[in-house]
């Protein structure tokens, strides 16, 4: 992908990578594996519900 | 991209989308309650007798088929089933003798440690056996559970070209802006456009092994239809004397995997057994290893492995399909964040479903400004 649309997934990227890490993660092992999948697949819900917050109906224009 | 393309794409998104919406906030709605069904039937006094004392020993297995068996004694025992999770939790299916399938006896659930007979209620008299039938087969049957396999892949269909669309629609937006002063349309697109990209890995993956389940019967039955079948076929020997003990079978089949869990034993004359060979189907004991079986012809009037074998890729890739979509392979944090990845999809189903009624008709409102037709072409 080049130009312009690169910046268009390098967040959806990221995140992606997340999922799939912390997806695999848990399946490999327990302790330090399940932290693992749980920290990175909290990562794409904390994004949803940052923007939302900072962005909420009703609250003033940034 | 070319502009044509680009429009096929999103139709393939629209209406795989609009086909499966409704069944996608029933399977959404069932789900969210279902991740948590262990904590719901303790809570509600359903679930199965699980208790052992620690360094009991299990109870033979001729010892627990002989006390389900006292549950009618003109059935005989078909099928032994072992949970991998409730080490106690036994399942023993009782068949007419002549029966080779799973339609005219019935399940006996016993503690194997105990041997205490545990009720198997009828899924709707139960609240979480209630909501299972109704995000797998919608009280259909086979038929229902089909036709939600297809709906799960029209879902997976859908967040593809969900993501091929995405690209150029964003081209000009920040990651996650929402102009909720904008109109309830551009609102709910905006919403749908973040929640739908930041959990997309996770609803392709969800959907796909949802789907790959639903079909679970068509893949186990092809399976054993070829290459169990022609395992068994190639020791056809009919039973002439009596069956060696259970236990006997059951400790050969494990001998042939060191170190493997019991997960099935088919009695000879089942349809996943030979005509006179037990299957002992053995699985491991971590997360990933439980789901890969192998299989050990055992057989009856010698008590000796004929054969062993793993199982193929699309029955390891069925096995593996469980964990990732019950999200039940990381305790209960991941039960609350695959609660939460449920919870987005249904806010990105409702949006995604608002953007369409509330698409705007070029036709009729042909005074509509130019970057309004523009936003409204791209969902």
């Amino acid at each position: 992908m080049s130009g312009g649309m690169s910046g268009v997934w390098r967040i959806p990227a990221a995140l992606a990578v997340l999922s799939a890490v912390g997806l695999s993660a848990a399946i490999l092992g327990d302790g330090i594996w399940d932290w693992l999948c749980w920290a990175t697949l909290s990562v794409p819900l904390a994004v949803c519900a940052v923007k939302l917050w900072r962005q909420r109906p009703g609250r003033p224009a940034m | 991209m070319t502009p044509a393309s680009l429009r096929g794409w999103r139709l393939v998104h629209r209406w795989t989308s609009l086909i499966c919406s409704a069944n996608l906030l029933i399977l959404c709605v069932t789900g969210l309650i279902l991740v948590f069904h262990h904590e719901i039937q303790h809570l509600m006094g359903e679930d199965l007798d699980s208790s052992y004392t620690e360094g009991q020993a299990r109870l033979p297995l001729q010892t627990l088929v002989d006390i389900a068996q006292k549950a009618d004694p003109a059935l005989v025992p078909k099928l032994l089933s072992f949970d991998a999770e409730d080490k106690a939790v036994s399942y023993i299916y009782l068949g007419k003798p002549e029966e080779s399938g799973f339609d005219l006896g019935r399940w006996v659930v016993l503690n194997g440690f105990t041997g205490a007979n545990q009720m198997l209620k009828q899924p709707e008299e139960t609240l979480v056996g209630f909501l299972l039938k109704l995000h797998v087969d919608l009280f259909t049957g086979f038929a229902g559970q089909m036709f939600v396999g297809v709906m799960g892949l029209l879902f997976v269909v859908s967040t593809v070209s969900g993501l091929v669309v995405y690209g150029p629609f964003m081209k000009k937006l920040a990651f996650g802006i929402l102009r909720f002063g904008r109109g309830t349309r551009i609102g709910n697109i905006d919403l749908h456009n973040l929640f739908g990209v930041a959990t997309l890995v996770w609803a392709f993956v969800v959907g796909l092994t949802g789907a790959i389940l639903s079909f679970s019967p068509l893949i186990t039955g092809y399976w054993q239809k070829t290459e169990l079948a022609a395992m068994t076929a190639r020791h056809p020997e009919p039973m002439t004397g009596p069956a060696v003990p259970i236990d006997r079978v059951a400790a050969a089949g494990l001998a042939a995997f060191p170190g493997k869990d019991l997960a099935f034993i088919a009695y000879p004359g089942n349809e996943y057994a030979g005509s006179r060979h037990f299957s002992v189907i053995v699985r491991g004991h971590t997360e990933l290893t439980q789901r890969l079986l192998s299989v050990a012809l055992v057989d009856a009037e010698t008590g000796v492995v004929a054969e062993a074998a793993g199982t193929p890729w699309y029955m390891t890739v069925l096995m593996l399909s469980g964990p990732f979509h019950f999200g039940d392979y990381g305790g209960l944090p991941l039960q609350i964040i695959w609660a939460l990845f449920t919870i987005v999809t249904g806010v990105v189903t409702v949006t995604g479903f608002v953007v369409w009624l509330k698409r705007p008709r070029a036709r009729s409102l042909s005074d509509r400004t130019a970057s309004g037709a523009k936003l409204g072409s791209k969902a």
